[in-house]
């Protein structure tokens, strides 16, 4: 008996913040002043993770995007600013509700200040670029998801992809070439690598896992297959297109 | 009783007892795993030698634990007499056997809501005397737990937790006393070490790592900057028996990157301390990052050994620091004898006679951010190194080529929160459970690095793609186990480094090998991701 009684407490336990987010509360604290404050204490209490800036690189992730891997609604973030996130070295930090609700505030305004960024262009316009120079060929299979790119990333960044794309490539799109100890090459982007092996996709789509003991010789090549556009759109027809990624982001 | 007492090896006491004189002679039972670091000298060296460099590509799984936590697995387990005992996050202890992996029993520990460990509510193990099993917890207790059945015999309040206190190392027990210290250097705690009577939990000795008002080393800190010094205890320390001195290394001074809030070398900071394990007094001290700027925590183990220097043998103390330095240091004095990097480091033009780093200015963290070697995970962290007599290396895991970009902003001390001063950027992933990995070496690397500690040179490597938190494990086949936070557990020649043995776990190794052996079988056990696994020899 006492055994049942337990594992129904565990499903209440279980049920309840579900039935919460169902509803997401809504942040109470959005003002400027409240975002003001929110970013006194990101400095003080995120920055040595997060970045002062909010962008990430000092063992935590960027939250400037607006995407959160563990988090969609306002109130899920204030819950893992509460709690922390197990398995992780994000702590639970006891702030009370309405400094961490202003934090949510800042942390949110990140994210918005870069949408705002996004051309003013004619996204039917740019839709129709998009089409005819075939971007999504690519995009929609292995090259960038452009719809989250377009969440992730500001305008600018975006420009400078369009008309520099070897400019910054990130590493998860650098491709490998592999000569086989055995004869023959296997060659795509490397998807993954650590000391001993490697996971590779090639151009046709296979995936392949190689022993790196097996491998003569590794070329990475960190440029990008992405031609540039720089000859080829206007600077307003590259504001069209923006205009087309924003209205598609996700 | 008597059954286990008669299944055991010749001259093993009964299941469980472990007097004082066992864990002194710890070396000398390889079958067990009496304590954290393997034995008071902290060299994670066993003398089992069934598993060796010609069977070693046999190892096979025995079986997994699968811990019911998801949090950060740090544990490293003790085995004795046949019940390993480990921890899982929070604060659980689990007494499991070490041949099936089956469970005897769990003990957990109800923690308040929040608590404050700074990265994770990690612990990293118990230490067992007589039966009992000594257990730290992030509500900055202490546990005596009966190792039959996992009750609490009684606890003890170590600190106060609700000032940000927390506990996470394995406690050490020296003689009738249970040595903790606490966590917090993130949010302005103030570091001690204290010893607890084994049997009734009543403290004995305590030694403040912070000097007060009126005690020695309290001029090493301007103003009031003292009050939020830092100098946590987040690693087991060691133990010489003939000297009876515990030594333990100390974490960073607070505020981490803002040190003008805190002018002078801020003792006992980013320091070794040797203390009388029956009194706490200290004997001496070796301060390795005098003024921290960038958060070296000297919390490693401190690994003792007996070395011959300039052509004398002497007790000696040996410490990659996760400052970048390799030092060594007589264990009896304290004396500087040899000190070198062994990795890639920016911030000092060398150490002087006196050991003492000979700072470049300009290094430390700015407003607008300084590019300094090592980063802030340092050149190794808290993981366990390993010395083997046998081969006379010093086996570390090492952060090479690896930097961070420090920035100092100010900030007031708050209650509860924390108190860091700035900010880092580094062009490395944190601990997470990522699978996929595709950085690049040339922002770092890991290395399984063997020095040889008479001259600080490095005798071999093992390059590896990603960082690595794992701690080493040698053996008298001169073995060497570790893994990596890619998810690789790995036996290499001690002597050469060569790769002997390797399997895939699946989940980051943030953890420190063991080995045992069991009705006549050795195995190693590792913890990776959220579950402990245990490799034998197979048919």
């Amino acid at each position: 008996m006492w055994v049942y009684f337990v594992i129904l407490l565990g499903v209440s336990v279980i049920t309840a913040p579900a039935q919460e987010s169902d509803a997401a509360l809504a942040n109470p604290f959005t003002s400027d002043a409240d975002v003001a404050a929110g970013e006194k204490t990101f400095i003080s209490q995120c920055a040595s993770c997060h970045g002062r800036d909010g962008r990430g690189g000092g063992g935590g992730p960027d939250l400037s995007t607006g995407r959160f891997k563990h988090a969609s609604s306002d109130e899920a973030i204030f819950k893992i600013i509460n709690k922390g996130i197990p398995g992780t070295t994000m702590p639970g930090f006891m702030l009370n509700a309405g400094p961490v609700w202003k934090v949510v505030a800042y942390i949110r305004s990140l994210s918005l200040s870069q949408r705002n960024q996004s051309a003013p262009g004619d996204a039917a316009a740019g839709q129709a670029l998009f089409a005819k120079h075939g971007c999504a060929g690519c995009h929609d299979s292995t090259a960038p998801d452009l719809k989250l790119a377009a969440g992730n990333r500001s305008a600018t960044e975006l420009r400078q992809s369009i008309v520099d794309p070897g400019a910054e490539v990130g590493t998860a799109y650098w491709r490998v070439s592999a000569t086989l100890k055995a004869g023959g090459t296997v060659s795509g982007t490397r998807l993954n690598e650590d000391t001993f092996t490697m996971q590779v996709r090639e151009q046709n789509g296979a995936l392949r896992s190689l022993d790196k003991s097996s491998l003569a010789r590794v070329e990475i090549d960190r440029s990008s297959p992405m031609p540039s556009f720089r000859d080829k759109l206007t600077d307003t027809e590259i504001g069209d297109v923006l205009a087309y990624l924003a209205r598609s982001a996700r | 009783m008597r059954i286990v007492c008669l299944s055991l090896a010749a001259g093993m006491l009964c299941s469980g007892q472990v007097p004082y004189s066992r864990l002194r002679s710890a070396a000398a039972d390889p079958q067990n795993w009496l304590m954290y670091n393997g034995n008071y000298a902290g060299t994670h060296y066993s003398g089992l030698t069934q598993i060796n460099g010609a069977n070693a590509k046999k190892l096979t799984l025995e079986w997994a634990f699968q811990a019911r936590s998801l949090e950060k697995f740090e544990t490293t387990p003790l085995v004795v007499d046949g019940v390993m005992y480990l921890t899982e996050a929070p604060n659980n202890v689990v007494a499991i056997d070490p041949v099936s992996g089956r469970q005897f029993w769990s003990y957990e520990h109800k923690l308040p809501e929040l608590t404050y460990p700074c990265c994770g509510r990690v612990n990293r193990g118990v230490a067992i005397a007589d039966g009992v099993l000594y257990h730290v917890t992030h509500d900055a207790k202490l546990l005596a737990l009966d190792a039959k059945t996992g009750r609490v015999k009684w606890e003890t309040v170590v600190a106060d937790y609700k000032q940000a206190y927390a506990l996470t190392h394995a406690p050490l027990v020296v003689k009738d006393k249970v040595i903790v210290g606490p966590a917090g250097g993130e949010l302005g705690i103030r570091g001690f070490l204290a010893a607890y009577d084994v049997k009734t939990g009543k403290e004995v000795w305590r030694f403040k790592i912070i000097p007060e008002p009126g005690e020695p080393g309290h001029d090493t800190w301007g103003g009031d900057s003292w009050k939020h010094g830092g100098g946590s205890i987040w690693v087991t320390g060691t133990y010489d028996p003939e000297l009876n001195l515990t030594y333990w290394g100390t974490g960073n001074p607070g505020p981490d990157w803002n040190p003008s809030m805190r002018p002078g070398d801020n003792l006992y900071t980013d320091s070794v301390l040797a203390l009388d394990a029956d009194t706490g007094k200290l004997k001496w001290h070796f301060q390795f990052t005098p003024h921290d700027e960038w958060d070296w925590d000297a919390v490693q183990v401190p690994v003792l050994a007996d070395l011959p220097i300039n052509g004398r043998l002497r007790k000696t103390m040996l410490w990659g620091n996760r400052n970048g330095f390799f030092y060594v240091l007589d264990r009896a004095t304290g004396q500087f004898l040899l000190g070198k990097p062994f990795v890639k480091q920016t911030w000092a033009s060398g150490l002087d006679d006196k050991g003492r780093p000979m700072k470049i200015p300009g290094r430390g963290p700015s407003r607008q951010g300084t590019q300094t070697w090592p980063g802030v995970q340092g050149g190794t962290n808290w993981y366990a190194p390993s010395f083997s007599a046998r081969t006379g290396l010093f086996y570390v895991t090492a952060w090479e080529d690896y930097h961070s970009t420090y920035f100092a902003w100010d900030q007031e001390f708050e209650q509860g929160k924390w108190f860091v001063a700035g900010g880092v950027k580094a062009p490395v992933p944190p601990t997470n459970r990522e699978a996929i990995v595709t950085r690049s070496t040339e922002h770092g690397y890991s290395v399984v690095r063997a020095l040889d500690p008479t001259t600080g040179k490095v005798a071999w490597d093992f390059k590896l793609q990603d960082m690595s938190e794992a701690g080493i494990l040698t053996t008298a086949s001169d073995l060497l186990f570790t893994g990596n936070r890619e998810g690789w557990f790995f036996a290499l020649d001690a002597r050469t480094g060569g790769l002997l043995w390797k399997k895939y776990l699946g989940g980051q190794v943030i953890a420190s090998p063991i080995t045992y052996q069991a009705n006549g079988k050795q195995y190693v056990a590792i913890a990776a991701g959220t579950s402990l696994f245990a490799f034998a020899l197979g048919e």
